[in-house]
């Protein structure tokens, strides 16, 4: 019984890991920008294939198998500086237009990288083969737990930390944060907002890029994969309350380890529980659990 | 030396001689009654989403097969030209065929893979009164027939054979099974196979129990909570209807916690990525399908050996089923124009091709192939035991088993259950 608890709960936080880091990119730049960024799903899907390639490149190099995880991240992390483009080319021009055309800016965006991934790498699935397995498994209390899945735990929780200590303890943090709750005022006092724009939204484009890079060694890259995660994360940044980094993590646990459980419990549920909770959430406490005061910590 | 006007004269009845010659060379290929232009056929393909790599198959296997056929002199001295569009949802889709039929004025239109789809366009063929011939879609809801006696609409295979020929051959390989865990998507085709599974493996094992009925959304990609449920079942054997990418992320992350070491395994189609299915983490052992055709059938024929020598060198891949339900299509097509015009001795007309199609019989890539008298295809389903025991990096079978469509597919007007339950064992 112990044993099933632990398989349930650890795949529970597994799948809230990679939730957690695509909501807190949709939260970051929800939280200064103000705009709801519905390509936040792509950005995903994009660094799992960067990933994919780039540890295809890295193996048939000939690079030992037990450090794929470096050319991993590096393509994850470097594909996100596509967030630069996207905030400059596109994003800044409706800063002040109503919300509507945010989101169908970002909705297109959504469509454009779908496609632009199909034209790139085609349409089958793609993986890193056993790459996944290299790590072996770890037994906790008589479950077997792969460790690749305990590395992308560690690695949410580590950027989690990270972040938190970013926004909270560093002179840039404290700029993010003042643009977040008082956008001109941090303005007229010589904050070139420009410049923090496209940062706070490259950021934003870093987590979901490396989240999809981190999760494809257990998965495959499927040019469609983005959209399923949007929808949870919409779920998860409603439960945590939008613009809030803490309501990502808690949103992406409560969703990820519900899920998780409702599979085991009682299936049919895996999605209408979770949408309970929205209703409720929505219903209870409208700005979230963490939606207070909807800034950026 | 010649003049101006003897090399303008020698230059005009070259000229002339080309123009002769050039018809000339022409009906000497095609028939009496045949004509010259090229006989236009239309093909319908999905480009986009989860079923995107069978698509592309369908259309590779279109495509060889007419440079094949054009390269011999094409259907009765006929060149053969594809105009092709794209599968999408029902009502574009609906858009393109009526596009290809009106406006293309195609002789034949090709392809069809989602039965949600193909629903749609059955009706539609029918009305357009032109032949349709479907690779994959059928016009069933769930696994009941909605066209029993269609004029114009040929369809695939019904949906749930792969799991009727698992369920009989699974008593075949793992004895002493008890419990079994179910998992497909949750649309009709994951449904349909599970409840046609579990009806006959009930025939052959009466007292077998299902313990586990998962049914994760389309497109999911992390199934490591699945897995788990299915680790507590404890049942003696999961059964699987992935036919996707998500065919090949089950199998990696039960790898990763080592589910095929206590658990048998049935995988009822390897569909379009059966190559993506690489040994570091796919058990031996497991019963894999390959639907209606086996890339590495040591039995296969020349035809077969040829086209996937070239499909590999062509697309860096190893062909998947649906390359052969299109080659059967447009074959059969071929072979029902050439018999109605050995009668006719003219081109046929759109109704004598379905009059010759009922019924006819055509060496495809896995073998023969047939349209029953209802517009049903029948073929060969292939399935086996993984191995590791080849030269690929990925899995395949051996023993391969082959079960007819004879066998395992309901009989035309029988009612699915009614006829796996009238079996005699």
């Amino acid at each position: 019984m112990t044993e099933h608890v632990v398989r349930v709960l650890l795949s529970g936080v597994f799948h809230a890991s990679i939730l957690f880091l695509v909501s807190a990119g949709l939260q970051v730049v929800f939280g200064v920008q103000k705009i709801f960024n519905l390509a936040c799903g792509s950005f995903y899907a994009l660094g799992a294939y960067v990933g994919v390639w780039a540890v295809q490149m890295y193996a048939a190099a000939g690079g030992p198998p037990a450090f794929f995880i470096v050319p991993l991240v590096l393509g994850g992390l470097l594909v996100g500086l596509v967030g630069v483009v996207v905030e400059r080319g596109l994003l800044r021009f409706v800063y002040d237009r109503d919300e509507t055309f945010q989101l169908l800016l970002t909705f297109a965006l959504v469509l454009m990288l779908e496609d632009a991934i199909r034209l790139t790498w085609g349409t089958s699935p793609l993986s890193t083969g056993g790459m996944y397995l290299v790590y072996g498994q770890a037994h906790i209390l008589g479950a077997a737990v792969p460790v690749y899945n305990l590395v992308v735990i560690a690695a949410g929780l580590a950027i989690a930390v990270g972040i938190g200590a970013l926004l909270t303890r560093t002179a840039f943090g404290r700029i993010v944060r003042a643009a977040a709750d008082q956008r001109e005022m941090t303005e007229a006092l010589g904050v070139d907002m420009r410049r923090l724009y496209a940062l706070v939204f490259t950021l934003g484009t870093v987590l979901g890029t490396l989240g999809g890079a981190l999760v494809i060694p257990a998965t495959a890259a499927m040019s469609e994969m983005g959209i399923e995660l949007i929808v949870e994360a919409f779920a998860v940044v409603v439960i945590g309350g939008l613009g809030s980094m803490r309501g990502a993590l808690v949103g992406a646990l409560v969703v990820g380890v519900l899920r998780s459980i409702a599979i085991s419990v009682y299936p049919e549920l895996e999605m209408l529980l979770i949408y309970l909770i929205v209703i409720a959430v929505l219903v209870l406490r409208p700005r979230g659990l963490f939606g207070a005061a909807a800034t950026a910590t | 030396m010649r003049s101006r006007r003897d090399f303008l004269k020698g230059v005009g009845a070259t000229a002339v001689a080309a123009a002769t010659a050039g018809p000339a060379v022409v009906s000497a290929q095609a028939r009496k009654g045949v004509p010259s232009d090229p006989v236009k056929i239309g093909v319908i393909a999905i480009r986009a989403g989860i079923a995107a790599p069978v698509g592309a198959a369908g259309l590779r296997g279109t495509e060889w097969w007419a440079e094949r056929v054009n390269s011999a002199g094409g259907i009765l001295g006929r060149k053969v030209q594809l105009v092709v569009e794209e599968e999408s949802n029902p009502k574009d889709t609906v858009e393109r065929y009526r596009k290809l039929v009106l406006q293309e004025k195609v002789d034949v239109v090709l392809g069809g893979i989602s039965t949600g789809v193909t629903l749609a366009l059955a009706t539609v063929a029918e009305d357009l009164a032109t032949p349709w011939l479907s690779w994959d879609g059928t016009t069933q809801k769930g696994v009941d027939e909605t066209m029993p006696n269609p004029k114009w609409a040929f369809k695939s295979v019904d949906n749930e054979v792969e799991a009727i020929v698992a369920g009989m051959l699974t008593p075949k390989y793992f004895k002493g099974i008890k419990t079994v865990a179910g998992i497909g998507n949750d649309y009709s085709y994951g449904h349909d196979c599970w409840q046609s599974y579990q009806a006959v493996l009930k025939r052959y094992i009466p007292d077998v129990k299902f313990v586990l009925e998962l049914f994760p959304k389309l497109g999911v990609t992390d199934f490591t909570s699945h897995i788990a449920a299915i680790q507590q079942s404890k049942a003696d054997l999961l059964m699987c209807s992935f036919w996707s990418g998500d065919a090949t992320i089950i199998m990696k992350q039960a790898a990763a916690v080592g589910l095929f070491k206590t658990m048998k395994g049935v995988f009822t189609t390897a569909g379009g990525v059966h190559d993506s299915l690489k040994k570091d983490f796919t058990p031996e052992g497991l019963l894999l399908g390959y639907n209606t055709m086996y890339f590495d059938d040591p039995k296969g024929s020349p035809l077969l050996k040829q086209f996937v020598r070239e499909y590999k060198a062509k697309y860096n891949e190893y062909p998947p089923y649906e390359c052969d339900h299109a080659y059967f299509n447009a074959e059969s097509y071929k072979a029902a124009v050439e018999k109605a015009y050995a009668s006719a001795q003219e081109w046929p007309s759109k109704a004598q091709v379905v009059k010759a199609l009922e019924g006819i019989e055509v060496e495809s890539l896995s073998g023969r192939r047939s349209w029953r008298e209802d517009h049903v295809q029948m073929c060969n389903f292939y399935q086996g035991i993984t191995t590791h025991k080849n030269a690929y990096d990925f899995v395949t079978i051996n023993p391969i088993e082959t079960v007819s469509t004879r066998q395992a597919m309901k009989p035309a007007g029988a009612k699915l259950f009614d006829w796996i339950n009238s079996w005699k064992l």
